[in-house]
């Protein structure tokens, strides 16, 4: 009987897997071509977030060297049990937000209202990614950050709140507050 | 909309430069496991034990049984170990001395009284096994430096204690 199409996914993730924690144990070794292995897989999405956090390609790229500097120096501490893509998007924040502080030292507002609904990102009209990329990036730092982690890259509101280091419901009150102000510019650019 | 986006240039020549320069060395800074830390302990202990025992212990009396001892070349006790007792073992001095000790120490243990005898025993039991345990771990993780470090104490600590049972006996004094 073949295998389902949920068992080969499970399958082609769980060899993804041990393909990962086979380098992570090379890297930690001090093998730098493994790690450049891990780098060549990750760089996309670690360089995707930092870009959406900071805005700046000059910027994005320097946080991007630095999440993996910090995670070949942090490597040995790495459960593999966990997802190495976690892990470094984690770093990626850390770096990113460390980043933006120094550039942008003012802290913004936070706190919102949590009412409203808060579950996918939806909009009412179609509208091109380059749009939606650039209304993105023009929201506040705070409500883009929510939107990028918890909307783009599925992170529940507890692990994208603990990546920010906000609550979870600071973490909810930005994203609806990002979810509006999407709204409101998408339907202002569309009229 | 995509969650990857690849940078517009590559960027793994500056991040592997980096590494080169000031990381390199981060990942043999990895925290050597408990056990590790307690085997060393427990061997360090022993030794300390065997030392201020032989000064304690009455002149050896008649003839007993022989503790049992490791084979003459140690790197042969665990085959994923090999490479790295190499490394530390290979050397043809070492050997010798190491040789020529277990013959000496052999015939004193014989000689010793039954306690005496028992804590050399225990003392060489405990760095063997130790030994053995450092060799394996090494042999998952050869570039772990605190590993490599244990395993060069503990063969400095079976030494030590070849040697003060050799120097006990050959004074008289007995373990």
């Amino acid at each position: 009987m073949a295998p389902s199409k949920g068992q080969m996914q499970a399958q082609r993730q769980e060899s993804r897997v041990d393909w990962e924690g086979a380098l992570v144990q090379r890297a930690v070794a001090g093998d730098t071509r493994a790690f450049e292995r891990l780098y060549r897989e990750h760089s996309g999405r670690v360089y995707g977030l930092c870009l959406r956090m900071t805005k700046d390609a000059q910027l994005a790229e320097d946080c991007t060297q630095d999440t993996f500097i910090n995670a070949w120096k942090a490597l040995p501490n790495f459960e593999t049990r966990s997802s190495l893509g976690t892990w470094l998007h984690r770093i990626a924040v850390n770096v990113s937000l460390g980043r933006r502080r120094k550039a942008t030292p003012v802290l913004e507002a936070q706190g919102e209202d949590e009412e409203g609904e808060l579950g996918g990102f939806a909009l009412e009209t179609p509208v091109e990614v380059a749009e939606l990329e650039e209304a993105i990036g023009n929201l506040p730092d705070g409500a883009r950050d929510a939107l990028v982690l918890h909307a783009l890259y599925g992170y529940s509101h507890e692990e994208a709140a603990q990546m920010l280091g906000i609550a979870p419901g600071t973490c909810k009150a930005q994203l609806h507050r990002a979810r509006k102000l999407l709204r409101e510019r998408l339907k202002l650019e569309v009229n | 909309m995509p969650r990857s986006i690849d940078p517009p240039r590559d960027l793994w020549p500056q991040i592997e430069a980096q590494l080169g320069a000031a990381g390199a060395a981060a990942p043999r800074r990895r925290t050597a496991p408990l056990r590790w830390l307690a085997a060393a302990a427990m061997v360090g202990a022993l030794a300390v034990g065997v030392w201020i025992g032989r000064d304690l212990m009455p002149l050896p009396g008649a003839a007993a049984e022989v503790a049992q001892q490791p084979p003459a070349n140690p790197a042969g006790a665990n085959p994923g170990g090999a490479a790295v007792n190499a490394a530390f073992v290979s050397d043809p001095r070492y050997a010798r001395q190491r040789a020529e000790l277990m013959g000496s120490v052999q015939a004193q243990l014989n000689a010793m009284p039954a306690p005496a005898r028992a804590k050399v025993a225990a003392s060489l039991s405990a760095i063997e096994a130790a030994k053995k345990d450092l060799e394996s771990a090494l042999g998952k993780d050869p570039s772990n430096a605190l590993l490599q470090e244990l395993l060069i104490n503990t063969y400095q600590d079976e030494m030590r204690v070849l040697t003060d049972v050799h120097e006990a006996g050959n004074a008289g004094r007995g373990i």
